[in-house]
């Protein structure tokens, strides 16, 4: 379709049975964006990818990568796009240098080529002393580290990355992020991402939320911070309901869970410092501040209105 | 469409082959104990002369055995590369998707051949057989080698997981190669049995293989044989590569944890 988009989707649906789990979805990525699909566990996250990558087909609409229709010739879409599977996609009996020579030849680089491309790669995620090293020894984050590796070998014009951080300390997540910022940087591919982890988000340029194969429009990450409102107040009381039905009239029904009430503050001139000496013997903590992507995803996916739906 | 992925599967299986010694040589201790177990046990019932006859004939069974096994698990790599996440590697790859498994067939062929040529360097030196014989041998072993990588590549497709191991073993390889006469000539069993060999397309590639060496009864002719084994393997490895195609098939691989 347009060319200038790196991917496009049109009422892309994938059916189960009677379940749908990615039900008519509509896309448009710009060419270099880094884009963010966030949602819960069985949302349709990986369902998309993999439609979008030829690893399953739709049951009905069509998808586009760079102009080129999906389920006309998947294997030139392969050879466009690169995926970093949710699990990992490596021969762990053998080394680093085996695995991603062995993935380039299935790119069909000519030896020379990718061997410096492998040097390449292993320096920017800092594992280039570990080349001979068995996958058995290295560590989660470094394993993960040679799946992106190898997910970028061939140069790919969309990146597609399935919770690449899930199940890695804070220190790996940040080292792979900034391995994927660099890449972004050296070879200006369009990155697609889905992630759990929200605060890995905030570095999109946009943010969509799919729940139950159905997409939720978002923005960029600071504007769809902005409309939740000017402040996320937590209050902690072994009173909840009491609390609760005080305050809905003013700032509208809180999330609760267990003891704890979080309301979203639309005003942002609302005299906290009064409220607290109102509520002072009937709560046990209260906290103002400004909302964040966990916010905004706790209120799409947990908003008490959905519960009484 | 481009030999460099291809080689880099069979590569991999080939590489991995010698890298497991123990494989190998498990490999070769079997057919010997079929051989000189089996060999020696049966044939103390046979009366003398016939004794070494009975080692002659057992030969192209124990050849066809060592085939058999070699080309089926080897195909069966389908299976665990698709348990242990390379098939993914694979999947995503810009080939088409029947080129994984013609791949994987090609090695499992090689990868069988290579352990026919040891057996039969190890049958030279043993005496057992002559340079000419071990020579006549190989098209044969070749032919055999495809048909059960064929029948290994269909196994494969329409299993799951690995977890049916013990059922392939049992309900695939054994009767395959106990209803073949590999171990026995085939116009000594009783009738219904006869029918059980006749269907299965092992049995023409162990016939073939008896065809090469001298004095050995055979039971169907040689082009017989070559039309059932290549009637069968093609039309095998054309279903598993169309079977393999359809996305069904693998979307246990991607919905493991979800569904």
């Amino acid at each position: 379709m347009h060319a200038n988009l790196a991917i496009q989707t049109q009422g892309l649906t994938k059916q189960y049975g009677q379940v749908f789990a990615v039900n008519k979805l509509d896309l448009e990525i710009q060419s270099g964006q880094f884009y963010g699909l966030l949602g819960p566990n069985g949302a349709g996250k990986s369902t998309t990818i993999h439609m979008l990558t030829t690893m399953t087909a739709a049951t009905k609409g069509d998808a586009w990568i760079a102009g080129q229709k999906v389920s006309d010739d998947p294997v030139a879409i392969r050879r466009m796009v690169g995926l970093v599977f949710q699990d990992s996609a490596l021969d762990r009996t053998m080394s680093i240098d085996e695995n991603l020579q062995f993935a380039a030849a299935l790119y069909n680089l000519p030896p020379a080529e990718a061997d410096k491309r492998i040097d390449e790669l292993l320096s920017v995620f800092g594992l280039q002393d570990k080349r001979q090293q068995k996958l058995l020894a290295l560590s989660g984050g470094q394993r993960r580290a040679v799946d992106i590796a190898r997910g970028v070998l061939h140069k790919p014009k969309v990146l597609f990355l399935d919770e690449p951080t899930i199940g890695l300390d804070l220190p790996n997540r940040r080292a792979i992020w900034r391995f994927v910022e660099q890449l972004r940087r050296d070879e200006g591919m369009t990155v697609f991402l889905t992630t759990h982890y929200l605060e890995e988000a905030a570095a999109c340029d946009h943010v969509d939320f799919i729940q139950q194969g159905k997409l939720q429009r978002g923005g960029t990450p600071t504007e769809i911070i902005e409309q939740i409102g000017a402040y996320v107040l937590e209050i902690d009381t072994p009173e909840p309901e009491d609390i609760a039905a005080l305050l809905t009239p003013m700032f509208g029904i809180p999330i609760r869970e267990d003891q704890q009430l979080s309301f979203k503050i639309l005003a942002d001139d609302v005299d906290f410092s009064a409220l607290q000496k109102t509520l002072a013997d009937n709560i046990s903590s209260m906290q103002w501040r400004k909302p964040n992507l966990n916010d905004v995803y706790l209120w799409r996916f947990c908003s008490p209105e959905d519960k009484t739906a | 469409m481009s030999w460099r992925p291809v080689k880099a599967v069979v590569g991999r299986e080939l590489s991995k082959l010698f890298r497991q010694r123990a494989r190998l040589i498990s490999a070769m201790v079997r057919p010997m104990i079929w051989l000189l177990v089996i060999g020696s046990g049966v044939g103390s019932m046979l009366a003398e002369q016939q004794q070494d006859n009975y080692l002659t004939f057992l030969v192209p069974g124990i050849l066809a055995m060592t085939l058999l096994f070699a080309s089926l698990l080897s195909a069966l790599t389908l299976v665990y590369d698709k348990e242990f996440g390379v098939m993914r590697m694979m999947m995503i790859a810009p080939i088409a998707h029947y080129w994984i498994v013609l791949s994987k067939l090609i090695a499992a062929t090689l990868t069988a051949m290579v352990q026919a040529i040891l057996l039969l360097l190890i049958l030279l030196v043993m005496g057992l057989i002559s340079v000419k014989i071990a020579f006549m041998l190989l098209l044969p072993a070749l032919l055999t080698a495809i048909c059960c990588a064929a029948i290994g590549g269909l196994i494969a497709v329409y299993s799951k997981s690995i977890d049916n191991f013990a059922v392939i073993m049992n309900f695939f390889i054994f009767p395959v190669f106990f209803l073949s006469g590999a171990l026995y000539p085939v116009n000594q069993l009783p009738d219904y049995m006869h029918y059980i060999v006749a269907v299965n397309p092992f049995s023409y590639g162990v016939d073939l293989l008896k065809h090469a060496v001298p004095d050995v009864d055979t039971d169907f002719s040689v082009i017989t044989d070559v039309t059932v084994l290549l009637a069968f393997s093609i039309t095998a490895i054309v279903v598993a590569c169309w079977q393999f195609s359809r996305e069904s098939v693998h979307e246990p691989l991607f919905h493991r944890g979800t569904k």
